[in-house]
């Protein structure tokens, strides 16, 4: 659904876009992440077709970037990084003239059909300059829907919200993914990028790596399992003699262990350690929060530059 | 052509919930036509016809003056409140072509501006007949007609033209009127002219001044769209 060769955007003498290589397919919830200035939005909005490359190329939604602007315009929504509603205008007007600009179908009614999912109806007439920030979010997601693009551009979709409409955005996310539309995630909250994401990739001018959260973390940290113990038994991590364990350290009453395959390596490590007198009381996967790859990312990048 | 209308009826809907495009719209010729017609009402009262005369064509001026000012409160508003709203960026993601955008904010400004100009200059003569009788309405000449039928649109398409221009680098609605009604004065001094020969406008002045809009305006809009361009938009406009 998008796929960039190369993709590079100048300001003068400043990059903001260095080469950027991606391919990203029909139906995936992909997570853009980087830090403030890191070149997202300049990168969505090439992807978008608002301003045009310096370098490389893109494929967007089937159209080459540069020569179908428009017809890409056509077939991808754009939430940016503020709502940007017309605060004089009601929430219905707001949608109306967006529906109209598109090729939309009977704009009224995909125009009622969102408010209500959005449960905006019952204050359809009243100016959206007047709504919360959750509610105008809301408003925002839905102009950006409305003419069911195949491809959605999101920029910081919960960025300020309370926590309830954050959940509500998320969860629409969620939704929309279930309907194979492609989307295209920035936000600086890691958490949801780890939630909601199929891949991400950790951007700073240049891509710094993409894969899934789960597999990035796997190959920065390797996968690790903790045991934890109903009782201290001393020396145990010393006594554990299985050739696929790598590393095991003690913290207080858990062990970490470090594996391959946990998938297929926890049974006999849990058998080998009841044999050596320890009791289990359970198992589980040492979770590495997506922000500790995130840090060591881009300190990595900062070291280099 | 319909992305254009529906940007035209877009701005207009959001002006008339504007009370400073309103007022700039409706009021300022409003208290232009009323004053006009009080001053030639107070001539009359002292039988000075030649007076009459002299106040009706300096009130036939304002006429002329009116295009160029009730475009920028619009234009202004139009510009600088998309900026202020954060509007733009979700209006560029749209299909709309850049010219239509263009054209849609500019259209939008002249199109109000001619129409009130012509309804007050109606209203104005009206007015004038009623309350003071024929005699002033004999300066009413055809080069007069001429220049505010004719000069009117050329007047509010560059009003509008310099005020897109000011817009697209000013971030508050305040500088960016105060700048723009400064930068619609060369486009007076052909008014001026008129002032100082009073009833000797001739249709030769109107031509000639009609051409120089015409070279100007085209320029200004030149510059304008040029402006108005996505990425200058999205990367240049502050």
């Amino acid at each position: 659904m998008i796929r960039t060769e190369g993709l590079t955007r100048r300001f003068g003498p400043r990059v903001a876009v260095d080469g950027l290589d991606l391919d990203v397919p029909r139906g995936e919830v992909f997570g853009f992440l980087g830090p403030n200035g890191a070149g997202k939005t300049t990168t969505i909005r090439m992807l978008a077709a608002l301003i045009a490359p310096t370098g490389g190329s893109a494929m967007v939604a089937g159209h080459r970037l540069g020569s179908a602007s428009r017809e890409i315009r056509r077939r991808v929504g754009v939430l940016t990084e503020t709502p940007g509603l017309y605060r004089r205008l009601s929430a219905r007007d707001n949608l109306l003239f967006f529906a109209r600009l598109y090729p939309v179908r009977e704009p009224e009614r995909q125009v009622e059909r969102y408010l209500r999912m959005f449960e905006l109806w019952d204050r359809r007439d009243e100016p959206a300059g007047s709504f919360s920030k959750g509610m105008r979010q809301k408003l925002a997601i839905a102009r950006a829907l409305l003419h069911e693009p195949e491809i959605l551009f999101l920029d910081e979709p919960t960025a300020g919200l309370d926590p309830e409409a954050a959940k509500t955005v998320r969860e629409l996310i969620a939704t929309l993914r279930s309907k194979e539309r492609t989307i295209f995630l920035c936000t600086h909250n890691l958490d949801e990028a780890d939630r909601l994401c199929d891949r991400i990739g950790l951007f700073r001018t240049r891509m710094l790596a993409v894969g899934a959260p789960a597999a990035l973390k796997a190959e920065m940290y390797g996968r690790r399992t903790v045991v934890h113990l109903a009782s201290q038994s001393p020396g145990i991590e010393r006594a554990l003699d299985l050739p696929f364990v790598t590393k095991v350290e003690r913290l207080d009453d858990r062990l970490i262990v470090s594996l391959a395959d946990p998938d297929a390596e926890n049974p006999p490590l849990v058998r080998r350690l009841v044999e050596l007198g320890a009791e289990v009381r359970f198992v589980n996967e040492l979770r590495v929060p997506l922000e500790d790859l995130y840090l060591d990312l881009m300190e990595d990048r900062d070291a280099t530059t | 052509m319909r992305r254009l209308r529906v940007l035209l009826l877009k701005e207009w809907r959001e002006s008339l919930r504007n009370k400073m495009v309103v007022f700039g719209v409706v009021l300022l010729p409003l208290f232009l036509v009323g004053v006009s017609v009080y001053m030639l009402a107070l001539a009359e009262g002292m039988d000075d016809p030649v007076g009459s005369i002299v106040l009706f064509n300096t009130s036939l001026m304002y006429f002329l003056i009116l295009p160029t000012i009730i475009p920028l409160a619009i234009a202004v508003y139009s510009i600088v409140g998309e900026k202020e709203q954060t509007t733009l960026e979700p209006l560029l993601a749209t299909p709309i072509s850049d010219l239509e955008l263009f054209l849609g904010k500019a259209l939008a400004s002249v199109i109000p501006a001619v129409v009130v100009d012509w309804l007050s200059f109606g209203l104005f003569l009206g007015a004038t007949r009623i309350v003071v009788g024929a005699v002033p309405l004999q300066a009413l000449t055809a080069p007069w007609l001429a220049s505010i039928f004719g000069l009117s649109p050329l007047l509010a398409l560059f009003s509008v033209g310099v005020t897109m221009l000011v817009s697209s680098r000013a971030s508050d609605a305040r500088a960016a009127y105060q700048f723009s009604s400064f930068a619609i004065l060369p486009g007076l001094i052909p008014l001026i002219v008129y002032s100082s020969r009073q009833t000797l406008v001739d249709v030769r002045l109107v031509v000639l001044e009609g051409g120089i809009l015409v070279v100007v305006c085209s320029f200004v809009l030149y510059l304008a769209i040029r402006v108005f361009r996505r990425e200058q938009i999205l990367t240049r406009w502050k």
